[in-house]
C-alpha cells in the first residue's frame, strides 16, 4: 500500500511538472509582456527596468530555472493587473470555490444516488423509466444554460435567490452559494443516478441479496443495507475524478452567478490576458485534477480488499 | 475476408430501428443539419445586418416574432431567426471538424499504442496523462485569446488537438484486445506486415467503437464550441454561433428571455438528439449486448 502511494504521488507530481514546464514555454513566446504592464506609452528606460525586475532579460534557461525554483516553493510570480502574488490571490479565492464543490458535491451524491437506489428497486416500472428517461435529458443539459434559465426563473422572477455575488457573512456565503451550486450538480446528478442505478440492479440479483430476501428481509433494508454499501464503491471513486472537473467547470458557473472564486480568476484573468495569472491557474488546475485522481485511487484500493491486498 | 467482432450490418441495423429514442436522434440530427446546410435558402434575412429602425423599439428593445422576422430580433435588430439558421452551420461545422480531427488523431496514437505496446505505448500514454491534466476549458480559452487571428479555424484547431485523449484510450483497450485474436495471431505468424494487420484487421475492429465515442463527442463539442463563445473567447463578431447569440443576449435577459430560449433550446435539442443517437448505436453495435 505505501509503495504503490509514494509511485502515484511520484506519477501526479511528475505531470503536474510536465504541465508546468509546457505551460512556461508557451507563455515564453507570447509576444512582450512589458507592453501589458506598462502599456504602450512608456519609456525605453520604465520598459528595461521592468524587464529587470521581472527577469525578462535573462536567458530562457536561466528563467526557467527561477521558475522552476520558485514554483517547488509555490510562488506562483506576480499578476501584471493586480500586483499581487498569483499564490495569495488563489489561495484568497480558493474557498470560495471550494464552498461551491462540497455543496454540489453533497448535493450529486445524496439526491443522485437516492434517485438511483428508487429506480433500481423499482426496476422496470413507469418510476425507473421515468426517473432514467429524466436522467438522461438532464446530463444533456449544458451548465451554462441551465444555470441561465437558474437565474432568470429562481432569482428574478421568483426572487427566491440572489441574482449572483457572495454574500457578507457565512450563512450568506451558503445562501449565495445555492443556486450555483444547485447548477453545477444537476448534470451530475444524473450521471451518480445512472451508475447507482446500473450498479445496484446488478448487486441486486447477486445471491447475498437472495440469501437476504430468503430471510424474510424487507426491500428498502436490502436495498439500503446490503445493496447500496457495496455499489458506493465506484461512486466513491468517481467522485474524486468529478473533484478536479469541478475547477473547470467552476469557470463556466463563477461567471454567470458572479462568484468571486478562482473560476472567476481564470476567466478574469483570460480576459485581461494576465499571463502570470493564467499560468498560475493552469497549474493549480492540474495539481486539482492530480489530487483528485489519486483521492480516487486510494479510495479504490482502500475499499476494495482485493486491490489492498493484491 | 475481414473478419470483426461486431454484429453484422443487418442485425446492427435492426437493433438500431427497434430503438425508438435513437431513431428520434437520428432523425433529429439530420433535420438539423439540414436546416444548417440549407441556412442560406431558408433564413429571411441576412443574418448580420440589423433592421434598426424596424426591429428596435424606441427604447431599443427588440421586437418579438412576427410574419417578418418568425423568431424575432436580437439586441442588435438582426433577425434572430436567421441567426439561429447561420449560428447553427458555425456550431455544427465547428463542432464536426473538431471530432473528425479528434477522431483521426485520436484512433491513430490509440492504434499505435496498443498494437506496438512497450516503449512507443508508455511515452504515448504519458502524453495523454498530461494532456488530461490541463485545465482543459481554461487552456481553450487562453489559446483563443492568445492567438492574433482567431476565427473558426482556431476553434476548431484547437478542440480537436485538445480532446482526443479519451478516444485514444479507449481505441488502444479495444486495439489490445484485437491484437490477441486469433485471427489476427494467424495472419502475423503467415507473415504478414504490421501495416496490413492494422489495416485489414484492427482498424474495422475499432471502426465501430470509434463511431459511438464521436457520435456523443460531437454533442461535447457543440457544449465546448458555445461555452468559449458565450464567454466571449470563441466565434468572433459579427459571426453568429449559437453560443455568441446567448452572449449577446445577456445583457436583455431579464426583459427579452426568448433571447435565452431560442439558442438554448436550439443547442440542448441538439445535444440531446446527438446522445441519443451515440447510446442508440452503442447498444446496436456492442458486440457483448
Amino acid at each position: 500500500m505505501t509503495s504503490f502511494l509514494l509511485r502515484r504521488i511520484l506519477a501526479a507530481l511528475a505531470i503536474v511538472w510536465a504541465v508546468s514546464t509546457l505551460s512556461f514555454f508557451v507563455t515564453l513566446k507570447l509576444g512582450d509582456p512589458v507592453a501589458t504592464i506598462l502599456g504602450p506609452r512608456a519609456s525605453a528606460r520604465d520598459r528595461e527596468n521592468v524587464r529587470r525586475y521581472y527577469g525578462l532579460d535573462q536567458p530562457t534557461y536561466v528563467q526557467y530555472g527561477r521558475y522552476m525554483a520558485r514554483l517547488s516553493k509555490g510562488d506562483l510570480g506576480m499578476s501584471y493587473r493586480y500586483r499581487r502574488p498569483v499564490s495569495t490571490l488563489i489561495a484568497e479565492r480558493f474557498p470560495r470555490t471550494l464552498l461551491l464543490a462540497v455543496m454540489s458535491i453533497a448535493f450529486e451524491v445524496i439526491v443522485g444516488v437516492a434517485l438511483g437506489a428508487l429506480a433500481a428497486a423499482r426496476k422496470g416500472t413507469r418510476t425507473d423509466q421515468t426517473i432514467m428517461a429524466g436522467a438522461f435529458v438532464t446530463m444533456s443539459l449544458p451548465t451554462f444554460i441551465t444555470g441561465k434559465v437558474f437565474l432568470l426563473v429562481l432569482a428574478y422572477y421568483f426572487g427566491l435567490f440572489p441574482i449572483g455575488g457572495y454574500g457578507v457573512t457565512m450563512l450568506d456565503h451558503v445562501y449565495h452559494a445555492l443556486l450555483p451550486a444547485l447548477a453545477i450538480s444537476l448534470l451530475s446528478t444524473a450521471a451518480y443516478a445512472r451508475l447507482a442505478r446500473n450498479e445496484l440492479v446488478e448487486i441486486l440479483q447477486a445471491e447475498y441479496v437472495r440469501t437476504a430476501r430468503a430471510k424474510g428481509l424487507s426491500e428498502p433494508v436490502i436495498v439500503v443495507k446490503h445493496a447500496l454499501r457495496n455499489a458506493m464503491l465506484p461512486i466513491v471513486t468517481s467522485l474524486g475524478l468529478s473533484f478536479g472537473a469541478l475547477f473547470t467547470g467552476a469557470i463556466v458557473t463563477e461567471s454567470i452567478f458572479a462568484w468571486p472564486g478562482v473560476g472567476r480568476l481564470a476567466f478574469d484573468s483570460v480576459s485581461g490576458l494576465d499571463v502570470p495569472v493564467i499560468v498560475g491557474c493552469v497549474i493549480f488546475g492540474s495539481f486539482g485534477i492530480q489530487l483528485g485522481n489519486l483521492l480516487s485511487d486510494v479510495a479504490y484500493a482502500f475499499l476494495d480488499p482485493r486491490i489492498r491486498h493484491g | 475476408m475481414t473478419q470483426t467482432m461486431a454484429p453484422s450490418d443487418g442485425r446492427a441495423w435492426r437493433r438500431f430501428k427497434r430503438n425508438k429514442g435513437a431513431v428520434l436522434g437520428a432523425i433529429t440530427v439530420i433535420v438539423i443539419a439540414l436546416l444548417a446546410l440549407f441556412a442560406p435558402v431558408l433564413a429571411p434575412h441576412d443574418p448580420d445586418m440589423p433592421f434598426k429602425s424596424r426591429t428596435l423599439t424606441g427604447a431599443g428593445v427588440p421586437i418579438g416574432p412576427q410574419r417578418e422576422f418568425p423568431l424575432g430580433a436580437d439586441p442588435l435588430g438582426r433577425c434572430e431567426l436567421s441567426r439561429l439558421l447561420y449560428g447553427g452551420r458555425v456550431s455544427l461545422a465547428v463542432a464536426l471538424a473538431a471530432t473528425l480531427l479528434l477522431a483521426i488523431v485520436g484512433t491513430s496514437i490509440g492504434v499505435v499504442s496498443g498494437y506496438f505496446g512497450g516503449w512507443t505505448d508508455t511515452a504515448l500514454m504519458r502524453v495523454v496523462d498530461v494532456l488530461l491534466s490541463f485545465p482543459f476549458l481554461l487552456v481553450c480559452m487562453a489559446i483563443n485569446k492568445i492567438v492574433a487571428r482567431p476565427g473558426i479555424w482556431v476553434l476548431f484547431l484547437v478542440l480537436g488537438f485538445l480532446s482526443w485523449t479519451g478516444l485514444a484510450r479507449q481505441v488502444r483497450a479495444r486495439t489490445m484486445q484485437v491484437r490477441s485474436l486469433e485471427f489476427v495471431v494467424a495472419a502475423r505468424a503467415l507473415g504478414a506486415s504490421h501495416s496490413r494487420i492494422i489495416v485489414r484487421h484492427v482498424l474495422p475492429n475499432v471502426l465501430s467503437l470509434v463511431i459511438v465515442l464521436c457520435t456523443t463527442l460531437v454533442a461535447e463539442m457543440i457544449i465546448v464550441e458555445s461555452v468559449l463563445s458565450f464567454l466571449g473567447v470563441g466565434v468572433v463578431p459579427p459571426t453568429s454561433s449559437w453560443g455568441s447569440m446567448l452572449q449577446e443576449s445577456d445583457p436583455l435577459l431579464r426583459t427579452v428571455p426568448r433571447l435565452l430560449a431560442v439558442p438554448g433550446l436550439a443547442i440542448t435539442a441538439t445535444v440531446v438528439a446527438f446522445n441519443l443517437l451515440g447510446e442508440g448505436l452503442r447498444d446496436a453495435l456492442d458486440p457483448k449486448a
